[in-house]
């Protein structure tokens, strides 16, 4: 199955083409540096390859890819100790009144999530990135379940309370 | 659906990797060396240097022993002539 791929070099190739979009953004969200999100990319279909005669399934990859982008996004962060770099003080506000949609309002909430400590930061990136149930992040972050919902919902709270101040929400978009 | 959750999955979307990731991969992996760990590659360096050490000192030895072996055709030639001269001149 997949063990050919460590001869033929095909399927690991289809992997990575498959599967780098995923790799790249999960560690891109975390860590808001392209240079560095591809530094970990890399790294991470390194590993693939070292340990592509353990994969059984695709379906097996794309977990463990996911699994493996989380961990290495995760060290990568500790080691440049990026996170206080951004307090929620210093997002801007944007430039320009934001509605529904607006690339501003897309930027503020990429600012806004980086500020988050760094477990809710991938619970929120493998949320609404990736589309995983709590289960499913749980096992990724290998936390439980009643972790991950509560990073999600305090995190929401804490998104909803920085953008209404700046008049941003369902009931009062700004512009 | 919660109106914050649809702002953040638009905001949280996968991103294009950037392009030639996957070519740099590749390239990465052919410079790697092969699963092999480190020690039993140095060893095998070590294993192929005696051996190709011991082939050059055999190699030496039998061109020392023919040319050895040159040196007494050649020292004997004149002594086989002689030789067979006293015995023509004794018969």
């Amino acid at each position: 199955m997949l063990t050919e791929a460590v001869e033929t070099g095909c399927d690991f190739k289809a992997l990575v083409r498959q599967h780098q979009a995923t790799v790249f953004s999960i560690a891109l969200h975390f860590l808001r540096d392209r240079a560095s999100a591809e530094e970990v990319a890399q790294e991470v279909f390194f590993s693939l390859h070292r340990n592509l005669a353990r994969i059984e399934t695709p379906a097996h990859a794309a977990a463990w890819l996911r699994k493996v982008a989380v961990q290495r996004a995760i060290d990568e962060g500790r080691r440049r100790s990026r996170r206080p770099q951004v307090a929620l003080e210093d997002v801007a506000e944007p430039a320009a009144g934001v509605r529904p949609g607006d690339p501003l309002l897309s930027e503020l909430l990429r600012k806004l999530v980086a500020t988050l400590p760094e477990a809710p930061r991938m619970v929120m990136v493998l949320r609404y990135q990736e589309d995983l149930e709590p289960a499913e992040i749980a096992a990724a972050l290998e936390m439980p379940v009643a972790t991950v919902k509560s990073h999600l919902q305090r995190s929401l709270a804490l998104l909803r309370g920085k953008l209404a101040r700046r008049g941003i929400g369902e009931s009062g978009w700004t512009g | 659906m919660d109106w914050l959750e649809d702002e953040l999955r638009r905001a949280l979307a996968r991103e294009d990797a950037p392009d030639g990731l996957a070519e740099r991969v590749m390239a990465r992996r052919a410079l790697a060396p092969s699963g092999a760990p480190r020690w039993l590659a140095a060893a095998a360096m070590v294993v192929v240097a005696v051996g190709a050490g011991g082939a050059w000192r055999q190699h030496q030895g039998n061109q020392a022993k023919q040319e050895v072996m040159l040196a007494l055709r050649l020292a004997s030639a004149p002594v086989q002539h002689i030789q067979s001269e006293i015995r023509g001149i004794t018969q």
